[in-house]
């Protein structure tokens, strides 16, 4: 086996079930075992299965969401901090398998982290802290990242604490616009950008023959079974209604059920291999698919590493712009150290050395210019390849204006909603 | 004294598997049964409102799934049948030395993990890889031929990953036959046809019982090569449960939907076991 066959099979295994980025295996039985053990002393059976009830929102909901008074937090660091974050989200020593920065956060600090690379889907890992969090206790996590729309419910549900901003100094100074007072988060109260990116096209002009600009290319029977789409809900019907003039904040289930009307032929019909969740990486490496949806760090990696063919675009009619941000979760039992370790990332030095290995946009105003300047500097040694590849990190550090015109935030869904849209678009990703 | 107590004997070796089954086997079913019958929404709570409806809904929704994933576990087991019979029976009774070396080559897969050995198929059948490429370079292919994603490939590697299950119950079977059964058979003036359809297969019934099970009952339940070398044609109930619970966070569905799942290689094991006669086959 080659060397780059080998790296893509680890790819492969790493992105088989991620149906975000990430892979995904669920853990909702133990968790639900859990509840039952306690009802094992209960007699009757109706009794034991009453007792195996999902919990709904924190107790401590309600009084967060009136007044989200700011817990206060202890003077000093517990000098511990339990972080669960995304596979493949942070730079990586090759050689030593360590991670340089934050190793760096450690040693000035004086903080242990305990680094896990936890989180394999928004969904799934919602599922593993969801029973702590309504039961009031500490999820086992101090810092959590989870993507916008996400945020957005774990604010509703009462399961964020809220940010000390006095203890944010560097996120105050270097935090874009673009990432401040978002959507998902008014003024930023429980949450901070991590890393961002785009939803759009990705495709190989040698297989397609001509360029790809817009979502109904990926219907053009010329490509019947070589288009790949996603199987995370939110961008694949945001995209597809985008090419049908619904912007996301307009969408309603009417537009989902269009959606849905427009792709289930295409679907039984074949046109589409699959419904990808990491795996489009390698399918796409590979030249299985002609064109697929893709995230935009990805294909610029890809284009450096896996094939230099492939070129990623966002769609005429519209892409989708996510933001992953860092919260703690309620119950978090070392809050002032994941209040340093989120500040820490808006420092250059942090933040620098992060985007260079991850490649995804970067929320901290200046990377750009220190990237170019690291680029300049492995030029100076040699290095080209290297330096090719900081160059194109650069460019693609923010998302420039013109692009920024043309993405849109998925749309804030209710929770009828989204068990709606849900059931739409599980009858066009597997067909009976 | 000892001896008044040993009739509790049989029930101390009970106790471990019997634990083991209760905490990771009867508790988790119980979970099951009441999720299943929950209705509510995450930020409402859960609650048992006895919804049984939920079975008839789900059987209707999903009776596609169900129906094609019987028809690909009974095609694998039919395959790893027609493929592992002659290979069981040629190390059974003409493998000589080489026996345990070909009961090693036949265990040797599992050596890795199920998922990857799933995936390097992937990689080897890829649209332009190695395999697909060079046929279609050399024009013995068309330029749009595809295995994956495709039912054909989804069931050979179903077929595949199944085989070991399949072809060791059917060599312990095959190796108890007392051959000295079938050489009476031939001095008894029967062809080795004969002798084989009377002697030797009613007496390796039990293997093909067991292997039949042992690759029927997961394959119908298995997700990986569906999702990893199908495509949405191919989704398997194992994939539909797999979604509602991850991606969906339909808790109540997917639960119902394994019960079924359950009932339904219940009912299918049954008809099996009174055609064959289970009776005569475990005794």
């Amino acid at each position: 086996m080659s060397d780059q066959d080998r790296t893509r099979l680890e790819r492969a295994i790493a992105g088989a079930f991620r149906p975000r980025r990430r892979l995904s295996r669920r853990t909702f039985f133990r968790q639900a075992g859990k509840g039952s053990l306690y009802a094992a002393g209960a007699l009757s059976l109706p009794a034991i299965l009453a007792a195996c009830g999902i919990r709904a929102q924190s107790p401590s909901a309600s009084a967060l969401a009136s007044g989200t008074a700011v817990p206060t937090l202890p003077a000093e660091p517990a000098g511990t901090l339990d972080w669960a974050n995304w596979p493949a989200y942070i730079d990586i020593d090759e050689e030593t398998g360590d991670y340089p920065t934050i190793q760096a956060f450690e040693d000035e600090y004086g903080i242990t982290v305990n680094y896990t690379e936890s989180i394999n889907d928004n969904e799934e890992f919602f599922g593993i802290i969801q029973p702590d969090l309504a039961a009031g206790r500490s999820p086992g996590y101090d810092l959590i990242v989870m993507t916008d729309w996400m945020i957005e419910r774990l604010i509703r549900l009462g399961f964020l604490s809220p940010l000390d901003k006095s203890k944010l100094a560097n996120w105050e100074e270097t935090c874009q616009d673009l990432y401040r007072d978002p959507w998902y988060d008014p003024g930023n109260q429980y949450s901070t950008a991590y890393q961002s990116g785009i939803t759009g096209i990705g495709y190989n002009p040698k297989l397609t023959g001509r360029p790809i600009t817009k979502f109904d290319d990926l219907l053009d029977p010329e490509f019947a079974g070589r288009v790949g789409m996603f199987a995370e809900m939110r961008d694949t019907m945001h995209l597809t209604m985008l090419s049908m003039g619904v912007k996301p904040q307009d969408a309603t289930t009417a537009d989902a059920q269009a959606a849905h009307d427009k792709l289930k032929p295409f679907s039984e019909s074949g046109q589409f291999r699959n419904f990808y969740g990491n795996d489009y990486y390698d399918a796409l490496a590979a030249e299985d698919l002609a064109v697929c949806i893709a995230w935009s760090g990805d294909v610029s990696q890809m284009k450096l590493y896996d094939n230099a063919d492939v070129e990623f675009v966002v769609p005429a009619d519209g892409g989708m712009l996510w933001v992953d941000n860092m919260a703690v979760p309620v119950g978090a039992e070392h809050p002032l150290d994941a209040h340093l370790m989120m500040d820490y990332w808006y420092r250059l030095d942090a933040q620098v050395p992060l985007i260079e290995y991850v490649g995804y946009f970067s929320p901290v105003t200046g990377v750009a210019d220190r990237v170019r300047e690291d680029a300049q500097t492995a030029r100076d040694e040699g290095d080209d390849e290297w330096a090719d590849a900081l160059e194109v990190i650069a460019e693609t550090a923010f998302p420039d204006n013109a692009t920024l015109q043309n993405v849109y935030t998925y749309k804030q869904l209710s929770e009828e909603e989204e068990r709606e849209w849900n059931d739409l678009f599980n009858d066009v990703v597997q067909s009976g | 004294m000892l001896r008044r107590y040993r009739w509790l004997v049989p029930y101390l070796f009970l106790l471990p598997g019997g634990i083991w089954l209760l905490f990771f086997f009867v508790v988790p079913l119980l979970v099951m049964a009441s999720v299943s019958l929950q209705e509510g929404s995450l930020s409402q709570g859960y609650a048992l409102t006895w919804n049984f409806g939920i079975y008839p809904q789900m059987v209707a929704e999903n009776s596609g799934f169900f129906i094609r994933s019987v028809i690909y576990a009974l095609s694998v087991t039919a395959l790893t049948l027609l493929i592992g019979y002659p290979l069981a029976y040629t190390i059974a009774f003409r493998g000589g030395r080489a026996k345990s070396v070909l009961l090693l080559l036949v265990i040797l897969p599992f050596f890795t993990s199920f998922v990857i050995r799933t995936l390097s198929w992937k990689l080897i059948l890829n649209d332009n890889g190695f395999v697909l490429g060079t046929l279609k370079d050399i024009g013995l292919l068309d330029a749009g031929f595809r295995v994956l994603a495709t039912p054909i490939s989804v069931i050979s590697g179903l077929t595949y990953n199944f085989l070991p299950f399949m072809v060791l119950p059917l060599y312990v079977a095959l190796e108890k036959v007392d051959f000295r059964l079938v050489e009476a058979a031939n001095d008894l003036y029967a062809s080795r046809w004969q002798a084989f359809r009377r002697v030797t297969l009613p007496l390796s019934m039990p293997g093909v019982f067991a292997g039949s099970l042992l690759v029927f009952i997961p394959a119908v339940g298995d997700f990986v090569n569906a999702q990893i070398l199908g495509s949405p044609q191919t989704t398997m109930i194992g994939n539909r449960i797999q979604r509602l619970f991850l991606n969906t966070n339909a808790y109540p569905e997917a639960s119902a939907l394994g019960f079924l799942m359950i009932a339904a290689i219940l009912v299918i094991i049954g008809i099996y076991a009174r055609v064959v006669g289970s009776e005569e086959l475990t005794s």
